[in-house]
Parts: C-alpha cells; sequence; structure tokens
C-alpha cells in the first residue's frame, strides 16, 4: 500500500492553534531531555528485559528519531502557513477565524502530519496524565485539545485509508 | 497418514528455540488510535486489512502481538520503524 495525496480543511483558528503546538512540540523534541518522559516516550526502550541492550539501541537511534519528528513537525508547520504567514492566534482577525484552509498534502507530507499528530498526543498525553484510554478530563482545556488532535489524526488515517 | 513418534524432531525443535529467530513485539498503550495502529501496520509491513485488523485487535485486547519474525539486525530496524510511527515496540527472542 503506498499513500496518496489528500486534502484536509480546518479553520484558521484550528490552524492557528495546531501551528502553535506543532511549535511547541518542536520545542519538546529538539531539547533532547532524556529526563522528560514524553521525549523518553518517544524513543522507547527497545528491549524489555535488557536495559544494557536498550541502552545501546536507544544510543543507536534517539538522535536519528527525535531529527525525524523535528522535521516532521516543520513541515506540518510549514503546510499550516497562509499567505506565507506562521499564523498566529492572538494576531488572527476574529472575522477570519472560521474562514476555512483548506491543506493540500502530498503523499510524503500526509506522512510526517500523521506521525507528528500521533507524536503531539502521545505528548499531550504525558502533561496530562493520560493512563487510560477511556479517561476523560475533569474539565482540563488541554484535555479537548488532546481529543480534538485525535479526531483530526482519525480523519486523515480514514482519508489515506479511503 | 500415520502419527510419527514425535520424540525425535521434539529435541531437534528445542534446540531451534533456545537459538532461534527473533521477533519485533508492540504493546498496547493508552494514546493510540486503533486505527492509526492498523493503518501503519498495512503501511509499513504491507499487511493485508484483514491481517493488520486482527493484529491490531490483539495489541489492544492481549496487551501485545507479534508483528515480525527474522534475524535480531532486521527486527531491530522494524522496531526502530514502529518508534518512528509513535509505537512502542521491542525486540525479544523467539521463545523468551
Amino acid at each position: 500500500m503506498t499513500g496518496h495525496a489528500v486534502a484536509m480543511e480546518l479553520t484558521l483558528l484550528e490552524a492557528a492553534h495546531l501551528s502553535d503546538l506543532v511549535g511547541q512540540f518542536e520545542d519538546v523534541v529538539t531539547s533532547h531531555d532524556g529526563s522528560d518522559p514524553a521525549v523518553r516516550r518517544l524513543v522507547p526502550d527497545a528491549y524489555a528485559d535488557d536495559a544494557e541492550a536498550a541502552a545501546e539501541f536507544r544510543r543507536l537511534t534517539e538522535d536519528d528519531l527525535l531529527a525525524r519528528r523535528a522535521a516532521d513537525a516543520g513541515i506540518v508547520r510549514a503546510s499550516l502557513r497562509h499567505d506565507g504567514q506562521d499564523l498566529d492566534i492572538d494576531q488572527l482577525d476574529r472575522a477570519a477565524a472560521e474562514d476555512i484552509l483548506v491543506v493540500d498534502l502530498t503523499p510524503d507530507a500526509a506522512g510526517a502530519w500523521l506521525r507528528t499528530l500521533a507524536a503531539l498526543r502521545l505528548v499531550l498525553a504525558d502533561r496530562l496524565g493520560v493512563t487510560d484510554e477511556e479517561q476523560r478530563g475533569d474539565g482540563d482545556a488541554r484535555f479537548g485539545v488532546y481529543e480534538w488532535i485525535g479526531y483530526r489524526l482519525e480523519m486523515l488515517v480514514q482519508a489515506l485509508d479511503a | 497418514m500415520s502419527i510419527a513418534s514425535p520424540e525425535i524432531d521434539e529435541r531437534t525443535d528445542l534446540q531451534a528455540s533456545t537459538s532461534g529467530p527473533w521477533q519485533t513485539v508492540v504493546w498496547n498503550d493508552p494514546v493510540n488510535l486503533m486505527s492509526y495502529v492498523e493503518h501503519i501496520f498495512r503501511q509499513y509491513f504491507g499487511f493485508s486489512r484483514e491481517k493488520a485488523h486482527r493484529l491490531m485487535l490483539a495489541v489492544h485486547h492481549d496487551g501485545h502481538a507479534v508483528v515480525a519474525e527474522g534475524s535480531r539486525e532486521q527486527m531491530e530496524l522494524h522496531a526502530q520503524a514502529m518508534h518512528d510511527y509513535g509505537l512502542w515496540a521491542t525486540v525479544r527472542e523467539a521463545g523468551s
């Protein structure tokens, strides 16, 4: 199975929020902070019962994996530019907030979107303390963001599988 | 067809399993979407929709599933590819 081009439609407000989140995500993955559990989740142990082999595997793969997360995030942010500019929530014209931004994705860009949305959810899940898939946020607004990213990912998977 | 005594073969199998092929195992997590996991299994491994679905359900219900078997090097490449997609994968010796 090979990917194909897809188009995503977001409001400018959604796009601005997503661009901001993906920018924050880039900061997390470029920090290479091994003490951050969200970073650890993106480069998990590849050996469950062999700490030495797991450490060696991480040494060989961690930099590449995190560099790809940053590169993917850059592709996503670039595809969310509007009139050549990064969308800024604070600068967004309220009258235009519900205007639709159509994002055309090549198969490669769609792959970057898939991996970024999935990884962004992993980071948000860590920050929110998600430990159960049935979990619902206790009024934490970030939980709504987490679910919205999941919805967007689901839509993208459906479009790619169609 | 007669059923031969399996004793000699079993000894051989036992030896094979201790030095035997390696596995890539994908583990369940509370975050990744079922549709996403199935999509990745199809896209990366080239599995049929049915096989990808079955393995995804095994991950979901049993907590993990073996998605590939072969040399250690190849299983490490698969694990790294799964990590690239945000799935939690490990490498282990078959039978361990």
